[in-house]
Order: structure tokens, then C-alpha cells, then sequence
């Protein structure tokens, strides 16, 4: 890790001018200002070039309600800050001191002071709100006696008030609460808090305290950003047990109830937790293949199986190389791969070939350490999980057996009949808001316009009488892959125009994409439109779709470098995939099966 | 470690955290005399202080800094 001076140094790099811009503003009511290089420094390290504009030290009600600083109307990301004890002086260090009924008024005068700050806030901006909670204070004034007061000790109180903060959050959409006592509980009272500079500057915070808010803050803004990483590629010896298989006898290698074996094996049940969240996970080992898929098979003490692996690279070829495969193999960008290995060497080779990937050495001696440093990574958090991350590594498995069809099936077509697939449209209710959102949020390259929404703006769409949000759901004899793709249709008298049209990449290639579109064009006759508008607004990732309106039977209206806008007469039949076994929707999409 | 060794780290530390040139940081500079010490940089060029020499100061101590040689001789007698 950096030290302070060594990130002052790394900001002033020239590569950083190349970034993104991420403005940050931040609302408090103490002195945060050392948070600025460690914000900046971790926001770099994940493709970003942050500004931090602090409101001024008492000017943060002012802030929130007139927006006299302009400090939240240029931000990205609005973050809300207040010092618990500058925030109720009374609550945080009289509290002894107050009858019941003094508590419950100034907690209510708090919170209402509160509520009046975040919704302020959100009239100001409609950007990501980020509200750091209050941190339980470690040290009550009441001692022992505070955890036995009724619902009336100092913790207690603290915690009413950040469920209150978490309820005026929920209410405004696009909030979230960074909990400041997972923060506390990582590092102790004296890495979190400096009295010095409290009594100085009153900056109540250490830098160990800023460093984890800074980080944390960040991992908020990938997820709202739909940068999260999706695979974990694990190297296998030395990673998933101990000793080398095929050197030693299955007795050699420490993977099982006791130590050492346990750390091993501690690690493996982390692994499949994560995949449980929607990771996929792979292998990328220097080993036979037998081997290793003998140890998975035979092996007592394992808990992975070879079905929770999606993608393998058993050999001895340059790990960077097999990484590029993997990542093709899955769908998926390099730059969503996580890779774990024991050898300095090959984490090194990855980091300097591609730069993309998260390399991540785990130190064989440390081996103990391993669970910890998996749960301490955050690189594959998401601002909710869904019941479609859970099942993802079974879709992962699905495709994988389907991929082995594949190869028994030669004639394209012929195979695409083989797996008797069953689309399934639907207009979104409110069961489908969360996932069309993350998916949105998540969905990068079958992405025509990368237009990332929140749950809230999502309802908007379902709600309003011109627009739909349609779902599409594919199954097929090898198994359910859930809702894999959405489209946004916008109408404008005449004109239907799609907003927003993308899919999963793990069914691309199966005619799904097709599908969409014409039950969108479908969708657009039922409104009785006569004209549909599809646009493809580039990314450095969707590169992919830059054809796909063309290839459905849109014609070009209007080309700029950043945007093609394409028209469909609705008179104008399309192109119809044959090989379906069922097309299923709220409207008639017989057509479509024809 | 010599006096000189530590100077130079300290140095180079406020070259880091303020800014500034070499030439710009004489036994008489201040945060009076120079505007890139503010009290935000004086606390950064404590923090960096810290982690640099791996100590930690007094809230007095920090008070005192004032100078390069204040600074120099506060982590000598530190034991730096």
C-alpha cells in the first residue's frame, strides 16, 4: 500500500488526465480534507480521475438547500458526511447527562435535520447520493451498562438513527448508506479516530479511517457504474490446497478439516459464496488437466466441484494468453477478471501483459490469510444481489454443457433446433424493476445505448403511459437463463423510439437478439405507431452491436462518430428466427414464430 | 541516522505534499512565509511524517513544527 507521500506523487502522474472525470461533492460538518489524495488515489486506481469539492464547514444545510456553493450541482457522486459527534453533541458526549425524553426529542431533531439535508441534497442533484452512516460508538458512556439499557443506550440510539438515514435514503432512489462501523470495526479506536487533530482542526478521522472511506466510496461508484468485476480465475496449487497435485500422493496435500489443510479449505467454501453472488469462477493452473480434475473429483476434502467451474485453462502455456482465452470463452472483458496465484511471477507476467485484469498474489505462507484477503478484495461488489446472480454459475454450467452439443452438432441451425428454446416476452412488472436496473447497470457490450439507470428511473418507464420496459426470459433444454435481456420503448405520437435495447452475452449468437427487436417492433405496432427509431451510441465496449439495427432491418437516418440513428416502417417485415420452440408475449407474436 | 539524513527526508516530503521546489525550502521558511503551508498541508505533512519515519507526534509537537529545523530537531529527539 502507498504511503501518503508516494500517492501525492502517483496523483500528479500525467496519465491520470487521460480518465474519466468523477466529480465528487461532498456535504460536512468537519474537516474531511485529507480524504482528497486517498479519494483520488483509489478512484485512479479504478479508471477514474476524481475531483473532490467540499462544502464549505458550516455551509452544508445552506448547501442542501439552495445550492449557493454549486458543490453539488457539477457532482458525479454526492457524498453526505456528517461527524456523529458535531451532529448531536448532546447524544454523542453528554448522553449520561439526558432524561428518556431528552434523547428521544434530540434524536427526532437529528434525524429531521437529517432528512431535511438528503432530500434537500436530492433536489439539488439527481447524481448517486452516497450518505456515510454514524458510527456506533465504541467506547458508550455508559460502559457495560450500555448494551443493558432498554433500548435506551448510546448504541442503540446511534443505531435508530441510521436506520432513519437508511429509510430517508430508500425513499429518494439512487442513495445509498456506506456503513461507517464496518469501517470502525476493521481498524480499531486508534486507527480510526485522531483526538489530535480533532482538538487541532477538528478532523476527527485518521488517515487509516479516510483510506477505507475513500475505498469504499469507490467501490459504490464501480457498481453504480457497472464496472464490478464478474469471474474469479483461480490458479489451483498452492491456491485451492496445499503442495502440488500430482507431486505428491492426495495424502501430500493439505486440503481438509485440520490444519493446515483447513485454511485451504476455508478458502474454497469463500470461493463458492462468491459464486453463490453471481461470480463466475474459473481455472487457470500449470498442471495436467487430469490431475487437477482427479484432486476435484477424488479428492475428500474438497468442496468446489468441477461443475462450479465455468471456463479452464489446465496447462502449461503463458497464463496472460490462457487469461485471454478464458475471458473470450466466457463473453465476458478482461477487465472483469479477478486473477488469484501463489507465484509472484505469474501475477507479475498478467499485471505487465494486461494491465485490465485484477492480479492478486496470495503468499503460499499466508495461506491462513487467504479467506480474508477474498473478503477484503470488494472487487465483485454490486449495489444488491438478485435471485439471477444466484443461479449465474448454474447458466455458466447450462452453457457450458451446451457448448459440448455444440460440438457433436455441426449445421448451425441444426443445433439451435437441438436445444428447443423457449423465449418468453413480457412487459416489466414490479418484480423486474431491480434486474432490468443492474442490468443496465451491468450490461456492456449488447448494449446499444449504455444508458445506465436506477431502479427509480426503471419504475418511471414501467409507470408512464409512453413508455414499456420489455423483459425477454430464454430457457431451453439444458436449463433456465432467467431474464437475459430488456428493451426501453419510448413513444412519441407516430414514433416509437428504443431507448434502451440490450442482452446478456452468455445467449448471444442464438437469435435472442433478433427476437427482441421484433417484439419491440411488435410492441410498437400494438401502440399503434407506424415508424420505429433504434440508436447505437458508441462505447469503448459495445463495439459488438455497432451493425446490429442494420442487421434487423433498420436503415440509417442520420450518422455521427458517436451516434447512428436508425428507422423501420412497421409495414416492414423482418427477419424471423425458425428455430425456436416456443415465442411467448403479452401481445401477438405468432408472427414471429412463422 | 545524521541530522542532514533527516532533513533531506523532510524535504522531501514537503516537496511531495506541498508542491514545491528544493530551492523554495530554507531554514527560514514558515507557514508564514510560504504559501503552500497551509493548515490542511501542515496536517498532510504530518501525516506523511509519521508514516516516513514510522512515530507519532504530540498534538504539542504538532503545534511546534514550524520550521525545517523545529521539524528536524522534534524527530531527532523522537529518535529518528
Amino acid at each position: 500500500m502507498p504511503s501518503f507521500a508516494e500517492i501525492q506523487r502517483l496523483l500528479r502522474s500525467a496519465e491520470l488526465a487521460s480518465l474519466p472525470l468523477l466529480s465528487v461533492g461532498v456535504l460536512r460538518n468537519a474537516t474531511l480534507e485529507p480524504i482528497e489524495p486517498y479519494l483520488r488515489y483509489s478512484a485512479m486506481r479504478a479508471g477514474f480521475r476524481a475531483e473532490v469539492h467540499f462544502s464549505s464547514f458550516a455551509g452544508a444545510f445552506q448547501e442542501a438547500l439552495d445550492g449557493r456553493e454549486k458543490v453539488l450541482s457539477r457532482s458525479d457522486l454526492a457524498l453526505v458526511w456528517l461527524h456523529f459527534d458535531t451532529a448531536s453533541p448532546r447524544l454523542a458526549r453528554e448522553f449520561p447527562t439526558l432524561s428518556r425524553a431528552d434523547v428521544q426529542s434530540e434524536l427526532e431533531r437529528t434525524l429531521g435535520e437529517l432528512r431535511v439535508l438528503l432530500a434537500g441534497a436530492r433536489r439539488q442533484t439527481q447524481a448517486t447520493l452516497l450518505c456515510v452512516g454514524f458510527e456506533t460508538p465504541p467506547l458508550p458512556a455508559l460502559g457495560i451498562a450500555d448494551g443493558e439499557a432498554a433500548g435506551f443506550g448510546q448504541q442503540a440510539v446511534v443505531r435508530a438513527l441510521n436506520d432513519g438515514m437508511r429509510e430517508a435514503l430508500a425513499a429518494l432512489g439512487n442513495a445509498y448508506f456506506l456503513d461507517l462501523s464496518q469501517v470502525l470495526a476493521r481498524l480499531g479506536v486508534e486507527r480510526f479516530y485522531d483526538p489530535r487533530y480533532w482538538h487541532i482542526g477538528r478532523a476527527p478521522y485518521a488517515r487509516d479511517a479516510l483510506r477505507e472511506v475513500a475505498d469504499t466510496v469507490t467501490r459504490y461508484w464501480v457498481a453504480t457504474r457497472g464496472r464490478a468485476r464478474k469471474c474469479l480465475v483461480l490458479d489451483c496449487d498452492n491456491v485451492l490446497w496445499g503442495g502440488i497435485a500430482g507431486e505428491e500422493e492426495f495424502a501430500g496435500l493439505a486440503l481438509g478439516t485440520e490444519h493446515p489443510g483447513s485454511a485451504f479449505r476455508e478458502f474454497q467454501q469463500e470461493v463458492k459464496n462468491l459464486a453463490a453472488r453471481g461470480v463466475i469462477l474459473a481455472l487457470c493452473s500449470k498442471n495436467e488437466p487430469e490431475t487437477v480434475w482427479r484432486v476435484f473429483r477424488d479428492h475428500p476434502g474438497m468442496l468446489l466441484q468441477e461443475r462450479d467451474i465455468a471456463a479452464s485453462r489446465i496447462n502449461w502455456r503463458d497464463k496472460a494468453e490462457n487469461l485471454r482465452e478464458i475471458a473470450a470463452e466466457l463473453n465476458i472483458g478482461l477487465d472483469s477478471l479477478v486473477f488469484l496465484d501463489d507465484s509472484e511471477f505469474e501475477v507479475e507476467r498478467v499485471r505487465s501483459a494486461l494491465p485490465m485484469v485484477e492480479a492478486v498474489h496470495l503468499p503460499a505462507d499466508r495461506a491462513v490469510e487467504y479467506r480474508n484477503l477474498l473478503l477484503a478484495g470488494g472487487w465483485f461488489d454490486t449495489l444488491s444481489i438478485s435471485e439471477e446472480d444466484r443461479t449465474r454459475s448454474a447458466m455458466y454450467r447450462a452453457e457450458a454443457d451446451r457448448r459440448r452439443a455444440h460440438d457433436e452438432i455441426p449445421d448451425l441451425t441444426a443445433y439451435l433446433r437441438s436445444l428447443e428454446m423457449v423465449a418468453e416476452l413480457a412487459l416489466a412488472g414490479p418484480g423486474e424493476i431491480a434486474r432490468v436496473a443492474q442490468l443496465t447497470q451491468r450490461t456492456n457490450q449488447f448494449n446499444l445505448t449504455t444508458r445506465r439507470y436506477s431502479e427509480d428511473d426503471i419504475r418511471t418507464f414501467v409507470e408512464s403511459p409512453d413508455s414499456d420496459v420489455l423483459t425477454i426470459r430464454v430457457s431451453d433444454r439444458f436449463g433456465d437463463a432467467g431474464l437475459v435481456g430488456a428493451a426501453i420503448l419510448r413513444c412519441q405520437g407516430p414514433l416509437a423510439i428504443v431507448d434502451t435495447l440490450l442482452m446478456s452475452c452468455r445467449v448471444l449468437g442464438r437469435g435472442v437478439e433478433q427476437v427482441l427487436a421484433e417484439s419491440c417492433v411488435a410492441l410498437a405496432a400494438r401502440r399503434h405507431c407506424s415508424e420505429i427509431e433504434g440508436h447505437y451510441l458508441r462505447s469503448a465496449k459495445n463495439g459488438l452491436v455497432a451493425e446490429f439495427w442494420s442487421s434487423v432491418g433498420f436503415q440509417v437516418v442520420k450518422r455521427e462518430a458517436a451516434e447512428v440513428v436508425y428507422r423501420r416502417r412497421l409495414s416492414d417485415s423482418g427477419s424471423r428466427p425458425d428455430w425456436f420452440k416456443a415465442i411467448v408475449g403479452p401481445f401477438p407474436v405468432e408472427t414471429l414464430n412463422e | 541516522m545524521s541530522d542532514a539524513d533527516v532533513r533531506g527526508r523532510v524535504v522531501q516530503a514537503m516537496m511531495d505534499i506541498m508542491d514545491v521546489e528544493r530551492a523554495a525550502l530554507n531554514d527560514e521558511v514558515s507557514p508564514d512565509t510560504l504559501e503552500a503551508w497551509d493548515s490542511l498541508s501542515h496536517m498532510n505533512l504530518v501525516l506523511a511524517l509519521e508514516e516516513e519515519f514510522g512515530l507519532r507526534f504530540t498534538d504539542e509537537e504538532i503545534m511546534a513544527m514550524l520550521s525545517i529545523p523545529q521539524i528536524v530537531q522534534t524527530l531527532v529527539a523522537k529518535g529518528a
